[in-house]
């Protein structure tokens, strides 16, 4: 969201240059984004929802810089009107329903003060009935909608979710389908209104328009999230419902709005708020013995409690450094006792923390020896002359079809970002065939590379399973480089004492990779635990490649699970 | 004209019916469809000629490129089955040969990483291995961050297809961050821990110079009885010095991360311009690098330690990154697609 610089200086009285609020936020509260002469965009991230509005960012630059804040809550007056026609189908979907009607409003061009604030926020302005709820969105976080009350069937405004079959023409003219997890407004005939995303166009407001219904609402916000994600549209509002609203704000948001349309003529008639309209209040324990412990320094009691006051929290001493404190209702983000710590740490400023040692106390746990013997192999294929490559998890397709794999072997991603990124690789060896046919096509004429990696495999028992592989490729300008790789994995003693390295078939699933002589495997105790080979001229013409290649693939567990002393 | 072509079809599939090796046959290719081969000078003669006659002979020539073009392949390919089949008479020669002398190398993220491994081990840190293939309840559910909760928008996941697994949809992902780690060590109760992992992590990300769907990341997570943010801080300069000189430090900033509380966003006094302000730290003096906080209490209550007891600290940053300002690599892509010219300078 962006926050118009210009109305933040109405809404609290802070002396600082942009530059330097934009630096006091980062600091001391949260990253800003953008600044301009007109406007900062906060990183908002969804702890924070009460800073999607200026009034909880002025809160916040209230608190951290001492200054005075220019506004003050707003209530509700006690209106002795009839009821709008208001129900909620189930407390579960939404637990606040407000509809307000206004009469004898006209449609014009809001006033040069309102649309400068909207272009400020980079908020289209429409027409002043609909600006208004974008202007009290802004301002306090709460979004509104604003119906053509002549247009909602027997101006009825009911919360339900959608029946199967149920569809609804959105204010962007697109027609979307509903299920019965979308909630919806709906008057007697159907919905006008998918609830927290976006307003039906059969029911927005027209130049004819006179008597709106003015709707505040709160709504289940794993359901809203839900149907954001499965019709793919989220907006301004649905960000803030998602980000959870508090009733008190919804109170105050309503209030302003039906004030901001009395000042455009309009007369409230009716209005009914269904629901439970208090917000649950919370009392968290703070000790000073566990804000000095957390945050290994020295913080007096008075600056604890002095700090939670300017954020508007209610502290109530509990004896000696220890307290009972309530969070203002606009944070909803504070439950534990290491929230109220981290709020400490801000106001006194994260930047003065001191660094201090760690104690000796060691660790218990050791370390699995598969690091280490990553890394020897890795030093010893390096000093035998191989270059060490890191390629994708995945087969990319030119190796997949090279190979033409079975896919039903592999593990495949569902939601791959395209089809290089479907299928993880199931052996090395593919990947660095590819990476020589990528070099030789640059120039390169002699290649010896390895990689020490992850491969990934579906288990007999149906789970993914996954081991660390050394792979090696030769191209070395030679018509059989095998003879040379043979002699760089006795080097690097990949099958000493245990382990059989012979000469055998490959396997039949196996035999249309790879050279039908020049095949050699790992053996121990009768199990193939890798192999030797050079890569059958087919696979290799696919993937463009006219020399010959040898390959090594060994499983690394293999080196673990027994005595075998590694290079 | 359309004799000519005639001729050259009737000529070349003979030459082509004749060849038995890809280099003739590559050889006709270059001679008919090669710059000034005779497909290229037989079409430049035809603005010449009159409307009429082009209407047929058009189409012909074009009928007859793509049979000839179609010819070379199949014959290229019958060659080549020829050539596999002359495998079967080769045979298994290891006797001979000794290893070529040549310079290796390791991969520049090797290299950094043995530095960064060796100067948290000298504090006591030992390495934790933890799976590519994640289930969601380490990955997200036992860092804080429950199903369906709007903070999973944090990370744009990939996700295993289990259609043909034991597993139910949606429980298996590519971790997206070494922080499945802690929790997979916390549950084991061997506390207290210092525990350190250089890894692959994925995201739902499209590849530029900029970003990857695959990166790396270095993560430390420590629990013990008396961690402190002061502990963070020290940690976070001790590392910074140690990679990118005496002068970079660093600087505390609030952040969130729903698996850590208090969050702490980590930026480094920008080294290339001495903090003056430059295009890397976007004229700020500082810039981002590293995410970290102090483990958030329902992380141990998931791993089933005591929240009253434990504190501790995590730390992570993209190492990837680093080596590019380091480097002055410009693009991420050159890490993982093997390019010798690239790997070959470090």
């Amino acid at each position: 969201m962006k926050v118009s610089l210009s109305w933040l200086k109405e809404l609290v009285d802070y002396r600082l240059t942009p530059q330097q609020l934009a630096d006091k936020l980062s600091l001391n509260s949260i990253g800003v984004k953008e600044l301009t002469n007109d406007y900062l965009e906060l990183d908002l991230t969804y702890n924070r929802g009460d800073l999607l509005s200026i009034r909880g960012v002025a809160r916040e630059i209230a608190a951290i810089t001492g200054s005075r804040l220019l506004f003050s809550a707003l209530n509700l007056p006690d209106y002795q009107l009839g009821e709008t026609a208001v129900e909620i189908k189930d407390k579960k979907l939404s637990p606040i329903q407000c509809v307000a009607k206004i009469e004898e409003l006209k449609v014009e061009p809001s006033s040069p003060d309102w649309i400068r604030k909207l272009a400020d926020c980079a908020v289209r302005p429409v027409n002043n009935l609909v600006d208004v709820t974008n202007l009290i969105m802004l301002e306090f976080g709460q979004p509104l909608h604003a119906f053509a009350a002549d247009t909602v069937g027997d101006e009825t405004i009911i919360v339900r979710t959608a029946t199967k079959g149920e569809g609804i023409v959105t204010l962007d003219n697109k027609l979307r389908k509903l299920s019965s997890q979308d909630i919806v407004l709906a008057d007697t005939q159907g919905p006008v209104d998918v609830a927290g995303i976006m307003g039906g166009k059969d029911t927005e407001v027209k130049e004819s328009t006179k008597t709106i219904l003015l709707s505040a609402s709160m709504f289940n916000p794993l359901m809203i999230r839900n149907t954001s994600t499965r019709l793919g549209l989220s907006s301004e509002a649905s960000k803030r419902f998602l980000h959870g609203l508090t009733k008190t704000n919804l109170l105050q948001a309503f209030a302003a709005a039906i004030k901001m349309y009395e000042s455009l003529g309009g007369k409230l008639t009716a209005i009914n708020l269904v629901g439970d309209l208090k917000d649950k209040s919370r009392a968290v324990k703070l000790t000073k013995k566990n804000v000095v412990e957390l945050l290994g320094l020295d913080i007096s009691s008075d600056f604890i409690v002095s700090s939670l006051k300017k954020l508007q929290f209610k502290v109530e001493g509990r004896g000696a450094d220890e307290w009972q404190v309530s969070p203002p209702y606009f944070r909803l983000d504070i439950a534990l006792e290491e929230d109220l710590i981290e709020e400490v740490a801000r106001m006194y400023g994260y930047e003065k923390i001191p660094a201090k040692k760690l104690s000796g106390v060691k660790p218990l746990h050791k370390e699995d020896p598969v690091f280490k013997l990553i890394y020897d192999l890795k030093i010893a294929c390096k000093k035998i002359g191989l270059t060490e490559v890191q390629t994708y998890s995945f087969y990319s397709t030119d190796v997949l079809n090279a190979l033409g794999t079975d896919k039903e072997e592999l593990v495949k991603v569902a939601n791959p970002i395209s089809a290089e990124t479907e299928y993880l690789r199931q052996s090395i060896w593919p990947n660095l065939v590819e990476v020589v046919g990528r070099n030789l096509r640059k120039g390169y004429k002699d290649i010896a590379i390895f990689e020490i990696g992850k491969a990934f495999n579906v288990g007999q028992d149906g789970n993914p399973l996954e081991d660390y592989r050394l792979a090696i490729a030769l191209s070395n300008e030679t018509d059989n480089p095998l003879e040379e790789l043979h002699k760089i994995a006795q080097h690097l003693n990949l099958h000493p004492k245990g382990v059989n390295l012979k000469q055998t078939k490959p396997p039949a699933a196996a035999a249309h990779l790879f050279h039908p002589k020049r095949f050699m495997a790992f053996e121990k105790d009768g199990k193939q635990i890798g192999g030797l080979a050079e890569v059958h001229l087919r696979v290799l013409n696919k993937l463009g490649i006219e020399k010959r290649v040898a390959v090594l693939e060994i499983e690394l567990d293999y080196f673990l699970s027994s005595n075998i002393i590694t290079p | 004209m359309e004799e000519k072509i005639s001729r050259i079809q009737k000529n070349y599939l003979e030459k082509i019916q004749k060849a038995s090796t890809l280099k003739e046959l590559d050889d006709i290719f270059i001679e008919l469809f090669g710059k000034n081969g005779q497909v290229d000078t037989l079409s430049k003669q035809f603005n010449q000629l009159p409307k009429d006659e082009l209407k047929s002979v058009g189409p012909l020539f074009n009928q007859i490129k793509q049979e000839l073009e179609e010819r070379i392949r199949v014959k290229r390919e019958g060659v080549r089955e020829e050539i596999y089949k002359s495998l079967e008479s080769e045979t298994l020669d290891i006797k001979g040969a000794g290893i070529k002398k040549r310079l290796g190398h390791l991969h520049l993220a090797t290299q950094f990483k043995k530095e960064i491994i060796d100067l948290f081990g000298k504090l006591g840190f030992q390495q934790f291995d933890a799976p590519h293939i994640e289930l969601d309840k380490y990955n997200f559910e036992d860092l804080n961050i429950p199903k369906d909760h709007p903070s999973r928008d944090m990370w744009d996941t990939l996700y295993i297809d289990t259609s043909n697994l034991k597993v139910e949809p949606g429980q298996l992902l590519l971790r997206t961050h070494t922080s499945n780690f802690w929790p997979r060590l916390m549950e084991k109760g061997q506390t207290p821990i210092r525990a350190m992992s250089f890894d692959r992590c994925f995201r739902y990300e499209a590849v530029d110079v900029r970003h990857s769907h695959t990166f790396n990341q270095f993560e430390i997570a420590v629990v013990g009885q008396d961690i402190t943010m002061a502990n963070l801080k020290y940690l976070s300069d001790y590392l910074l010095k140690a990679i990118l000189g005496k002068e970079a430090k660093s600087r505390f900033r609030p952040k969130y991360y729903p698996f850590v509380e208090p969050g702490v966003g980590i930026d480094s006094l920008c080294v290339f311009c001495h903090g003056k302000g430059c295009k890397i730290c976007s004229g700020t003096g500082w810039f981002e690098i590293a995410g970290a906080g102090m483990i958030h209490p329902n992380v141990y209550k998931a791993t089933h330690l005591d929240p009253k007891k434990y504190t501790g600290l995590a730390w992570g940053f993209g190492p990837d990154r680093i080596l590019m300002l380091k480097h002055g690599i410009e693009d991420i892509r050159y890490f993982l697609e093997g390019d010798l010219k690239f790997l070959q300078q470090y």
